[in-house]
């Protein structure tokens, strides 16, 4: 799925609607969005160049997102890796007892 | 039968703390003791002159020897005599190598010193403070011919085991002018002469015990020659005839630190509710270590958890976007300075490499097990993994430089973006780190679902003792003023415990209490409790809490060399004192000497005692004169030290059925209601 397109020297991004907002309206929950995005799902954008945006505004918010989402995608499966580990042994340990408990006849 | 002590010492040194040597107490200790030899064994020393002196005085063999520190153990090393001014060189060649306290000597020095130890008589400590390592003592085989004990319970343990070398024991004492009790821990050799030939094949060949006439059944307790049982003894005797105050004799003998003793109505239920509380105090603080140890992992993931800050995160991102959109809305104000590269520019992000490295930690330990190392041959190619895990570690040696000049770049942007920013009416770019922020709400999901867990009511321990059970159990608190008890603070928890659900919320709001310490709130996620369950599955009453109390002192007086027990009766009805404590009682004392002062015809004549002793005050020429009767249970008479005897049948009568014509009276009366069917 693309989360950033430029199109007709603008740039856009893809709201929860499924269809896209323009750059300059984005909003903290709206990135949140597109980062959860990127993490979990395939997704593309639209590169930019410095040319195919006009709008000086639209350039310097996408150019700014456009690096962040782009950085993050090339980090993603260090951040899945990373994640899968977050206190798995902790996890695994305390989970294991519930499982036990709840698996055998003697459950208090 | 010879009875020897090799480990006496006369001179203090910087091992030991001072003292005077005074011969005459070391005259008097071979005489009472009666001694057939012994060995001087100053530590890292050897006092030639005071040796011929303390050789001169005694009639018995002497011989001369030293204790050595070696490699963080000591080892006596014990001379025939037969050349000392040799002895006294390579003596002389320890004490300058050992001139100060954590100095020692290696095997290999030992061995060029003494050029060829078979020539002498060789014990290391073996069971007994600072021991020769296993390793040290591998180093030494062939030569080692007894290794010494410090206590009679692990004398025998030890000649139990056919693996062990042969155990000694001696006195270790230093015979000062302040000598207070004659030292009672020596050995016995079944050996004629008493030449080092002839004792060294007699220790390795394990002819040793702890008395005279009954091997190891009997040990020496009071310099008097009082002996006591290596198992179970029995005293027995009437009320003020002494038997407390020989028990308080027994344990000044072994020295209160080894010796575990319980005390009459020690464990007596007083005040129901100050018993349960201490009881139950009691149980908890025996289990907190496990408890400790249970949430310990809990406790890390809680101190990392603290270091999350949400709502920091979610001011940077809404102080990047709002910067980005102002900046944009300002596109028209920008200058020389914001036009600059750098002015927006944002940190490279630096990449944690935890994953690399317990990646190459993991490989190593196949690469270096050596338990399995035939299996992992079996499956997996050696030098493969060496070739994997080599490309690992360059791999983390480029991403650490990498890393390093990275952050070296960012502190450098830092600096530069902060000079621009005061020259100009531009607005700055808020950076944020969007992997972070997201990997910390991971962290919070994941730290939710290990409470959740830790809520789920479990049982995590569950452990025997003697027929009861102790339950260790996990669940959620029910309400605020759980979560007080635990706590240990006078604070409220109203406000906190609203917010229980939600485990992130919840250690916000005990983290703003401030008479809470952040090293402590992980133990107010899940309530522990504990239960004590009877045989048959319901909490213990009163009196059973007394039996288990009981059984858990006994349990550990495993760790002690001697059990002292007063009156045990006092406190228990009879179908426990003989279904349970009889039981325990004798599986204790088949590993270590156990005494019993009892009153009670089923501790003291059901117990399977294998030693009795009888207490008794005697008038002499109008004066109290207490006396220590003793023998096997079997013996028809009981003989005290001076030559006295007893009838064994009379005192059992008097000390446990209130004499005979009780006994009698009571056996007819039980006759009379006994159901004939």
């Amino acid at each position: 799925m693309k989360l950033l397109k430029i199109q007709n020297d603008l740039g856009y991004w893809l709201n929860s609607d499924g269809g896209y907002s323009p750059v300059d309206k984005i909003t903290k929950e709206d990135l949140m969005r597109l980062v959860e995005l990127v993490l979990d799902k395939d997704v593309e954008f639209d590169e930019f160049n410095g040319e195919n945006i006009k709008n000086q505004a639209h350039q310097i918010i996408y150019k700014s997102i456009f690096q962040k989402l782009h950085d993050l995608l090339e980090r993603k499966q260090e951040f899945i890796d990373e994640s899968k580990r977050l206190y798995l042994y902790e996890y695994e340990k305390y989970r294991k007892e519930s499982a036990d408990n709840s698996a055998g006849p003697g459950k208090k | 039968m010879k009875k020897i002590d090799f480990h006496i010492h006369t001179v203090p040194t910087i091992s030991d703390s001072h003292f005077t040597f005074e011969l005459s107490n070391l005259v008097k200790y071979v005489s009472v003791a009666k001694l057939d030899a012994l060995a001087i064994t100053n530590h890292d020393l050897f006092d030639v002159a005071q040796f011929r002196t303390i050789k001169n005085a005694l009639s018995v063999p002497v011989f001369p020897g030293i204790e050595v520190n070696l490699e963080n153990g000591h080892l006596l090393v014990i001379s025939d005599g037969s050349n000392l001014e040799d002895f006294e060189a390579k003596c002389r060649l320890v004490s300058q190598k050992i001139i100060k306290v954590g100095d020692m000597l290696s095997v290999a020095e030992l061995k060029s010193i003494f050029v060829d130890l078979s020539g002498y008589l060789i014990i290391p400590h073996y069971k007994k403070g600072p021991a020769i390592t296993a390793e040290t003592l591998k180093k030494l085989e062939g030569y080692v011919s007894a290794g010494e004990v410090d206590s009679a319970k692990k004398f025998i343990r030890t000649i139990k085991d056919a693996g062990a070398i042969t155990p000694v024991l001696f006195s270790d004492a230093r015979i000062s002018d302040r000598l207070e009790r004659i030292p009672v821990r020596q050995t016995y050799l079944d050996c004629g002469d008493l030449t080092l030939s002839a004792i060294k094949v007699c220790l390795q060949k394990g002819k040793v015990s702890l008395s005279e006439a009954d091997g190891n059944e009997l040990i020496q307790i009071f310099e008097d020659g009082q002996k006591l049982s290596t198992g179970l003894n029995v005293l027995l005797g009437e009320r003020s005839s002494g038997k407390t105050f020989t028990l308080d004799r027994i344990e000044k003998a072994i020295g209160s630190e080894s010796v575990k003793y319980i005390r009459q109505f020690d464990l007596v239920q007083k005040d129901d509710a100050i018993y349960e509380r201490d009881f139950n105090s009691d149980v908890e603080r025996k289990s907190s270590r496990f408890v400790e140890e249970y949430l310990s992992a809990f406790r890390a993931v809680v101190d990392d958890v603290l270091a999350v800050d949400l709502r920091a995160n979610n001011r940077k991102v809404e102080l990047y976007i709002s910067t980005l959109l102002k900046s944009a809305e300002d596109a028209d104000r920008q200058d020389a300075y914001s036009n600059t590269a750098l002015f927006d520019e944002v940190e490279l992000p630096i990449s944690q490499s935890d994953v690399l490295e317990e990646l190459i930690a993991s490989i190593r330990q196949v690469i270096e097990n050596v338990e399995f190392k035939s299996i992992v041959e079996k499956h997996l190619d050696t030098s493969a993994l060496i070739n994997l895990a080599c490309e690992l570690i360059e791999l983390s040696w480029k991403k650490t430089l990498e890393n390093n000049k990275r952050k070296l770049v960012n502190g450098l942007v830092k600096d530069i973006k902060e000079s621009l920013k005061f020259r100009t009416s531009a607005v700055q770019l808020s950076d944020v780190d969007l992997y972070r922020t997201r990997l910390d709400e991971r962290k919070i999901n994941r730290f939710a679902d290990i409470v959740r867990c830790l809520k789920d009511e479990a049982v995590i321990s569950e452990e025997s003792i003697q027929g009861f059970r102790v339950e260790v159990k996990r669940g959620s608190f029910e309400g605020a003023g759980e979560i007080k008890n635990a706590s240990n603070v006078r604070t409220g928890f109203k406000d906190a415990f609203q917010k229980y659900e939600i485990p992130y919320e919840y250690l916000q709001a005990l983290r703003a209490k401030e008479d809470l310490s952040p090293a402590e709130l992980y133990k107010l996620f899940t309530k522990i409790s504990y239960r004590i369950l009877n045989k048959d599955g319901a909490e213990i009453s009163g009196g059973e809490r007394s039996e288990f109390r009981l059984l858990q002192e006994i349990k550990d007086a495993q760790n002690y060399d001697m059990l002292l027990i007063d009156e045990p009766e006092s406190s228990f009805d009879n179908m426990f004192l003989k279904s349970d404590l009889n039981q325990i009682l004798r599986e204790i004392s088949e590993s270590m000497p156990v005494v019993v002062v009892t009153h009670n015809s089923t501790v003291g004549a059901s117990a399977g005692a294998d030693f009795l002793l009888f207490a008794c005050k005697e008038t002499e020429d109008g004066k109290p004169k207490y006396r220590l009767y003793s023998g096997h249970p079997t013996d028809k008479k009981l003989i005290s030290l001076d030559g006295k005897s007893i009838g064994n049948h009379e005192i059992t009568m008097n000390s446990l059925e209130a004499g005979q014509g009780v006994y009698d009276e009571r056996r007819k009366g039980y006759e009379a209601i006994k159901d004939p069917k």
